[in-house]
């Protein structure tokens, strides 16, 4: 097992360097090939290049300040496609006869439909005129006691991917356990007097662990993507917002910390995945 | 006895019919896409319009809340903010159409050339770009490229074309691998038929079938990838519906209108492409996409 580990970490290492390339490459071709800069990757001032994106000069805390704001995002985005996926993703399986899939998805993909950077500046102006409260993220800050605002803010930016991730995820679910019920091993035990919800937890479920396991991680990516325009269009200091501030003022480590803060993300969720995948083929 | 033996035009029209009751499912929807097409383009006033321009106040804004006459209201030049959507995201879901139509072209190409291959492992390759490309958020080498470039659409568009190739490549594949794994293909390598004939004409047909559905799906995502980048100000000066609700935000206190209504004609369009796009794909059996940007 351990073994097993450190062959995984090593991968995600070589990994990381990959993602690394790619990274330089994008911003090399995107601003010297394309934009005709003179600046090439390799030839950046550190701390010039810095200040464009952290003007006040404290990178290190502002930097912490900004990954800790968009944990909470990613906590709730993430957290509950998770939750919403796989427990409405089952319930959907379950109920299969009456396509409760698809019933249970509308809501999601309609509201994952909604243009994300649309859907939070609506809530500011709907927070500013209906509310008569801040707007947009960076319209007040908690000075003392406990800092309530900081999870609306995050929930309004996480509540549209959540909306893309989940309606995604709850489709794949079902799907897997939908496909694994149409096996022909289901209609041998019906036949032979197996209860519904005992050929379901115990033969149709347990036979898809793995495959559900390995959705676990699907979605992230398309959070992390997300993240980047609905933060910037809520106003919110994370790491999305980094992305975008970094890109419009041309500085190559804002864009390439951006980027390796969402690598690191992915891939440490597949490093998991394949772990967990791991125990459990070892397990059956 | 009457001789009930049909005329040859009675049983041609019989024919036709039968077939176009086959086919109803892609007939509706082929109909419910041209209404949809027809709406959005039709003749209105030249789509050329630069947003710098139309959306720029004047000193005594003229716009007007929305009413029965402007349901969006109008913008600071009085121009019906409806109609403007309506340009809007007919040139975004054009510019989607040929980019989704263009990446699937790129995928179908990118796998054909590992495919003749008779190896066993003659996808591996291709798999490992696109566990590759995953790494990164699919979103961010757009914002990336277009950014750097000072935005425009030919090279927005040239990455996601790019994107979808790299990304779609393995599912693609695996369709490959399923449909020549068949008894019927293995009763075609017995009988003495060529793998070239077996891919050309057994495994191809139904690849392509499915890569409609593909196109269909991939039409509401790009769309919204591309309101995305417009919103962020990386699609160059073009009127886009992200545009619209970009240049709102600058007047969110005096005409909050400007900011969300567009929006709401957006999600429409979206939603209902969307469901365009899951009913194709049911109906051509494309089966499950990866969720990739």
């Amino acid at each position: 097992m351990i073994r097993y580990v450190l062959h995984r970490l090593i991968v995600f290492c070589i990994r990381l360097a990959i993602a690394a390339i790619i990274l330089m490459t994008l911003i090399e071709v995107g601003y010297c090939v394309f934009g005709g800069s003179d600046t090439h990757v390799w030839e950046i001032a550190i701390s010039e290049d810095l200040d464009r994106v952290f003007p006040d000069g404290e990178f290190v805390p502002n930097l912490k300040t900004r990954i800790l704001q968009s944990s909470f995002v990613i906590l709730i985005a993430y957290g509950g496609t998770v939750v919403v996926g796989y427990a409405w993703g089952i319930l959907g399986a379950r109920l299969r006869r009456f396509r409760a899939r698809l019933i249970l998805a509308v809501p999601w993909t309609i509201f994952a439909c909604a243009p994300a950077f649309w859907l939070v500046v609506c809530v500011a102006v709907f927070s500013f005129f209906q509310w008569k409260r801040p707007g947009f993220a960076d319209d007040l800050v908690v000075e003392t006691g406990p800092d309530i605002l900081q999870w609306w803010n995050a929930a309004v930016v996480a509540l549209p991917l959540l909306a893309v991730a989940a309606s995604w995820q709850l489709r794949a679910v079902a799907g897997v356990l939908e496909k694994e019920a149409s096996q022909p091993f289901v209609t041998g035990l019906f036949l032979s007097g197996y209860q519904d919800e005992d050929i379901f937890h115990r033969n149709i479920a347990k036979r898809s662990g793995k495959q559900l396991i390995s959705l676990f991680d699907q979605t992230l990516p398309v959070i992390l993507g997300g993240l980047i325009v609905s933060e910037w269009a809520f106003h919110y200091e994370g790491m999305g917002a980094l992305a975008v501030d970094a890109v419009k003022s041309a500085s190559y480590l804002g864009i390439f910390i951006a980027g390796m803060w969402s690598a690191v993300l992915i891939g440490f969720a597949e490093v998991v995945r394949e772990l967990v995948c791991q125990e459990e083929r070892r397990g059956a | 006895m009457a001789n009930r033996r049909q005329s040859k035009v009675a049983d041609g029209a019989q024919r036709v019919v039968a077939k176009i009751w086959e086919i109803r499912r892609v007939l509706v929807l082929v109909f419910a896409y041209l209404f949809l097409f027809v709406w959005l383009f039709a003749e209105g006033r030249d789509a050329d319009i630069r947003p710098s321009e139309i959306l720029a106040i004047p000193n005594d804004p003229l716009w007007e809340r929305p009413d029965s006459e402007h349901w969006f209201g109008t913008t600071g030049d009085g121009t019906d903010l409806f109609e403007l959507t309506r340009i809007a995201m007919a040139t975004t879901v054009a510019i989607s159409v040929v980019i989704s139509g263009l990446g699937v072209g790129l995928t179908f190409l990118y796998v054909m050339m590992f495919s003749f291959d008779p190896g066993e492992r003659r996808f591996t390759l291709l798999k490992r770009i696109g566990r590759v490309i995953r790494l990164l958020p699919a979103f961010l080498a757009p914002v990336i490229l277009a950014g750097g470039a000072g935005g425009g659409m030919l090279v927005t568009g040239l990455t996601l074309i790019v994107l979808i190739a790299f990304h779609l490549a393995p599912t693609v594949a695996k369709w490959f691998e399923e449909g020549e794994g068949g008894q019927g293909i293995q009763a075609g390598y017995v009988l003495g038929l060529t793998r070239s004939e077996i891919v050309t004409n057994r495994v191809v047909p139904v690849v392509l079938r499915r890569l409609i559905g593909v196109f269909a799906c991939l039409i509401p995502i790009i769309t919204l990838v591309e309101m995305s980048l417009s919103f962020l100000g990386f699609a160059g000066d073009r009127l886009s519906c992200g545009d619209l609700v970009a240049h709102g935000q600058d007047v969110i206190i005096e005409a909050p209108w400007m900011a969300v209504a567009p929006g709401i004609l957006a999600t429409a369009v979206v939603v209902i492409l969307s469901l365009l796009g899951w009913f194709s794909s049911t109906a051509l059996k494309t089966g499950r996409l990866p969720r990739w940007i």
